[in-house]
């Protein structure tokens, strides 16, 4: 018969995890460095298996006496009959069941984690809120603040002596029985060698005390006054004594209120470690961040006793940010970065996740990043903590992100709501037809959109969060991926401030195509097939074809589109906006300067501004920049010396004087409303007479689940033209300003198409969109060009004639087009001939085309423009005086008659 | 015998308390001796906010206030700003840029830590 004393119990398996905790400690004493902690730990698992083995032995075994020691704690419990220890005996063991979880916290707080940092933060200033002894009590437990001296002590001396007597007084033996010990052992191996003891990588933002204390910090995070908790842990010391000394009822009542406090404490310590994530915000398995931010926790790799590089690699790898990271032991030699961006700096982990500790190729890239700086996993990789978050948070607010203007456009063309300005965001589409209509044809463009391959950006990628911009390849990067046989490639594409004109096109070449009309190129209706064989043509994407036009004076002369759009105007500046134009900070103004500028000195620059200026050009310490009137931004690549500005293109460093704007530009009274782009842009794309239906037979895109659907929106285009635009009124707050607008939805669409009710009509609209056509020339338009110009007016094409009978002068007006069946106006036009038009009129509420007063007071002066050449003595006192001219008149002069 | 036992006792406890006299004496001490020396930092007054360790540097409206970076609610290190709004990692605890709080369960503002800026302008010093 098997003697009492040999029964396995709890207790005694207790006993076995002790001296196996004990043991394996003395072991993994031997790599542990107490003054750099979280270094050694991570060198340990990184490049020590059979140290980490033992360091997962030493955690696994502790876990394990915990839980065998608390059960064992529950078999008194369960016997009916009294324990009756004696009081010395009974309170001796409460405090022990408190020294171990002493011991396990302790054990806890030297991995030097994040976790641990901010736990032993939580552990301090509870002991220091103790009356009387607390600031004593929380130096002697944990030491000076970056110090683990005294953490270490306790852990392998103070508490374990306790433990170790306060076991062999209850237990009266110092050895388990051998059978429980072997067990023990065996069982704990298995456990060391598929799941690793935890580290935190220090990146994730969300951080958690020991399973054990989970409940705890649950109970915490109610509690104004937290110390108060602390009576807590008093109570249930007090408890485990009555237990175990008690007379019946006192002990009786002692175990209920026991197991109920542990069941309650189950159910928090479930919440805490399941549904809590970042700064312990209630996260459900439902949720898209919960893999990231909960089950981080959970990150176990195996021991790699033969893992895919030699030691020499861990040890020549450098140290990030306190860490060593598997990945370097293999990736080594791969290059290609910016400095700021090289592994030296911050590893691989902080942009691809994965797990640095892992020693193993699929361990190591589980849950990585293949493609970081897509914006869904922003925060994970280029917006975390050290290294830009406020920029992440920033992106997904800007006008690039939300496509704010183009969807509620849309939904405002598909009289969805009643007015084109209404802030929204491409998230919140719904399955309205306006919303299917964007995802099937529009919303690929949005940052948010990610980048799904490797490769450079180009004419035909899309979104891609901060890739978008910021990701360059190399030659040798490109022909090494595309050489690539499944190898690992050294040569890493660049994340940088170099952002091309390359990266803007692929979305900007469309809509109102400012890339391609930046460079001198307009789109055709021409097929690819069509296309000439001539330099005056270019294809883009495979099948547009594009024929050569004046290119903006600025592209002639070096400068791409980063040159003049800083990173707030780009990358948002926190604000929502409606439109472009809203965030658009920069503007002609800004930089042609009439007059003394607006400058910043470099010390008052704010940090983005003045880290971008210091890594593009330098020392700019004593420089002054130009600043924007619009929202006071810094313009990093202008500066101005002895009294001249001079500008700095941002990836060449060319150097330029700035001009500032013409004599006629500034001291016109007559024009002081035209806006620079009204008088100088060259050309712009219009498009007329566009028709939408949706065909459900015909196969579609989502564009924003990127898959294929059933059903598309098909759009029949009409004419495509490159002419000077029409112009318009926009009003705001500030100022009224005359600006270019450009029939951007002269259009139908078919209702009965997507309703499938037959007696639905179509929808029409007639609506001109104010335009920044970026095809800047520095001789402005003629005078003629407008005031003599139909288009330029708004009627459309068409002949615009100054005709003049019996003395009399008549403006007429024959246009090119018929009336549009839908309205009576002219396809292309805009108003109808001298009259007023009200109502919808244009894809913004503050964008008018001209009333009648100012088409006449407009043709007035184009009357005299029929006669008096524009650079005339006689046109060119008008600019300043018209009313004057007029009065001054020869008798020869016939003004128009308006009856 | 009962007299000696409790004797006994009253010795017994007399020499705890000894001990927990001497220690909390020698502790306190011991921290009187590790004199908090000023710290000084790099500083970069159009950084509206800066995490340096134990302290956060806000500069807005042309002052510069140093805050505790520990959360008065259980001392957790905020080392993040979210929009405006520091957050505490620990029990997501929020504070506004002047340290004061819009989130519990902390209930206290953050400390403001004495400070001045270097005669050069690029550096702070905290009075530690």
């Amino acid at each position: 018969m098997k003697k009492k004393k040999d029964k396995t119990t709890f207790g005694t398996l207790a006993l076995a995890m002790f001296w196996l905790v004990v043991l394996s400690g003395v072991f993994i004493a031997i790599p542990f460095d107490v003054k750099s902690p979280y270094f050694s730990i991570s060198s340990i698992m990184v490049g020590n298996p059979w140290a980490s083995l033992i360091r997962n032995y030493h955690y696994w075994s502790s876990q394990f006496f915990l839980i065998f020691s608390l059960v064992h704690l529950y078999e008194h419990f369960h016997y009916k009959e009294k324990i009756g220890l004696k009081k010395g005996m009974a309170f001796r063991l409460g405090l022990a069941v408190f020294i171990i979880f002493l011991a396990m916290i302790t054990g806890f707080l030297l991995k030097g984690d994040s976790d641990s940092r901010q736990a032993r933060q939580i552990l301090q200033t509870l002991s220091e809120r103790i009356p009387l002894i607390g600031e004593s009590l929380a130096y002697s437990l944990l030491g000076a603040p970056e110090s683990y001296q005294l953490i270490y002590v306790h852990h392998i001396a103070t508490f374990t002596v306790f433990i170790a007597i306060a076991m062999v007084e209850h237990s009266r033996k110092y050895w388990p029985p051998i059978i429980d010990f072997i067990l023990s052992f065996a069982g704990i191996l298995g456990f060391s060698y598929f799941f690793s003891a935890p580290l935190h990588d220090n990146l994730n933002p969300a951080v958690k005390g020991p399973w054990y204390f989970v409940g705890f910090q649950e109970i915490l995070h109610w509690l104004k006054h937290p110390e108060w908790s602390l009576l807590m842990f008093l109570a249930v010391l007090i408890l485990i004594y009555l237990v175990n000394s008690g007379k019946e009822k006192t002990m009786f009542l002692s175990k209920r209120t026991l197991l109920v406090f542990v069941g309650f404490y189950s159910i928090l310590t479930v919440t805490g470690l399941f549904f809590r994530g970042e700064s312990w915000k209630w996260v459900t398995p439902w949720n898209d961040e919960y893999s990231y931010s909960v089950l981080h926790n959970f990150k176990t790799p195996k021991v790699e006793f033969s893992p895919e590089f030699e030691l020499n690699e861990v040890i020549e790898s450098p140290i990030i940010q306190g860490r060593k990271e598997s990945c370097l032991a293999c990736h080594t030699g791969t290059h290609g970065f910016t400095d700021s961006h090289s592994p030296e700096a911050i590893g691989c982990f902080s942009c691809h996740g994965g797990n640095p500790f892992a020693t193993g190729k699929k361990q190591s890239h589980r849950n990585m990043i293949h493609i970081p700086g897509n914006l869904a996993t922003a925060k994970q990789s280029c917006g975390t903590t050290q290294c830009h978050p406020e920029i992440a948070e920033r992106v997904p607010t800007g006008l690039m992100s939300t496509l704010s203007g183009m969807i509620s456009v849309d939904r405002f063309v598909f009289n969805e709501q009643d007015n084109p300005d209404i802030l929204t965001d491409v998230h919140q589409l719904t399955n309205s037809p306006a919303d299917g209509h964007l995802k099937n044809l529009c919303v690929r463009c949005h940052l948010g959109n990610p980048k799904t391959g490797y490769g450079p950006i180009n004419e035909t990628s899309r979104g891609g969060g901060c890739l978008a911009c910021h990701l360059n390849y190399s030659g040798e990067a490109e022909k090494a991926l595309a050489q690539n046989k499944g190898d690992l490639i050294q040569a890493h594409p660049e994340i940088s401030l170099k952002v091309t004109d390359n990266h803007c096109f692929g979305c900007h070449s469309r809509s109102g195509r400012i890339s391609t009309n930046y460079e001198g190129w307009h789109e055709t209706t021409l097929e690819a097939r069509q296309m000439p064989d001539s330099s005056n043509y270019r294809l883009v994407e495979g099948s547009r074809v594009f024929i050569k036009k004046q290119e903006d004076i600025h592209h002639q002369l070096g400068l791409e589109c980063i040159d003049c759009h800083h990173s707030y105007e780009l990358m948002g500046d926190g604000n929502h906006y409606a439109h472009q134009e809203g965030q658009q900070d920069v503007q002609c103004s800004d930089c042609h300067i009439e007059g003394r500028p607006g400058t910043i000195a470099a010390e008052n620059l704010d940090n983005e501004s003045a880290i971008i200026a210091a890594l593009r050009f330098g020392n700019i310490s004593e420089r002054k920049f130009l600043v924007t009137e619009k929202h006071n931004r810094a313009l990093i690549n202008t500066f101005v010396e002895n009294d001249s500005v001079y500008f700095l293109t941002k990836n060449s460093g060319k150097k330029m004087a700035m001009k500032p704007p013409a004599g006629v530009c500034t001291s016109d009274h007559a024009h002081s409303s035209l806006t620079c782009s009204g008088c100088h842009t060259s050309w712009a794309p219009t498009c007329i007479g566009c028709h939408n239906s949706f065909d459900e037979n015909e196969r579609g895109y989502n564009m924003l689940k990127n898959k294929e659907q059933n059903g598309a929106w098909v759009e029949y285009i009409g004419v495509y033209e490159a002419k000077l635009p029409t112009l318009g009124v926009r009003k705001t707050e500030n100022k009224t300003e005359i600006i270019p607008v450009l029939p951007g939805m002269i259009l139908t669409i078919d209702k009965k198409s997507f309703t499938k009710n037959e007696n639905d009509a179509p929808i029409f609209h007639r609506l001109y969109a104010p335009a920044a056509p970026h095809t800047t020339s520095s001789k402005g338009r003629s005078c003629v060009s407008c005031h003599n110009n139909p288009v330029a007016l708004g009627y459309g094409e068409g002949e615009l004639k100054y005709e003049i009978a019996d003395g009399k002068g008549k403006w007429k007006f024959y246009p090119l087009y018929e009336p549009d069946i839908n309205d009576g106006l002219p396809a292309d036009a805009w108003i109808d001939f001298l009259k007023n038009r009200e109502g919808n009129v244009a894809t913004r509420s503050n964008v008018f085309p001209f009333n009648v007063e100012q088409q006449k007071n407009i043709l007035t002066a184009g009357a005299c423009l029929t006669c008096h050449p524009e650079n005339s003595p006689v046109m060119k006192k008008s600019l300043n005086n018209f009313d004057g001219q007029i009065k001054n008149r020869s008798k020869k002069c016939i003004l128009p008659d308006w009856d | 015998m009962k007299s000696r036992r409790a004797f006994l006792k009253i010795i017994v406890a007399g020499i705890a308390s000894f001990f927990i006299f001497i220690w909390n004496k020698l502790t306190l001490n011991h921290l009187k001796t590790a004199v908090k020396g000023e710290k000084k930092f790099p500083f970069n007054k159009n950084k509206t906010v800066s995490f340096n360790g134990d302290y956060i540097i806000v500069s807005q409206n042309n002052s510069t206030t140093v805050f505790s970076s520990h959360c008065t609610h259980l001392g957790c290190k905020i080392d993040k700003l979210e929009g405006d709004r520091f957050v505490c990692p620990c029990h997501g605890s929020e504070y506004d840029l002047n340290g004061k709080v819009i989130k519990g369960p902390a209930y206290k503002n953050l400390e403001t830590v004495p400070s001045r800026i270097s005669e050069d302008g690029n550096g702070i010093i905290i009075e530690g």
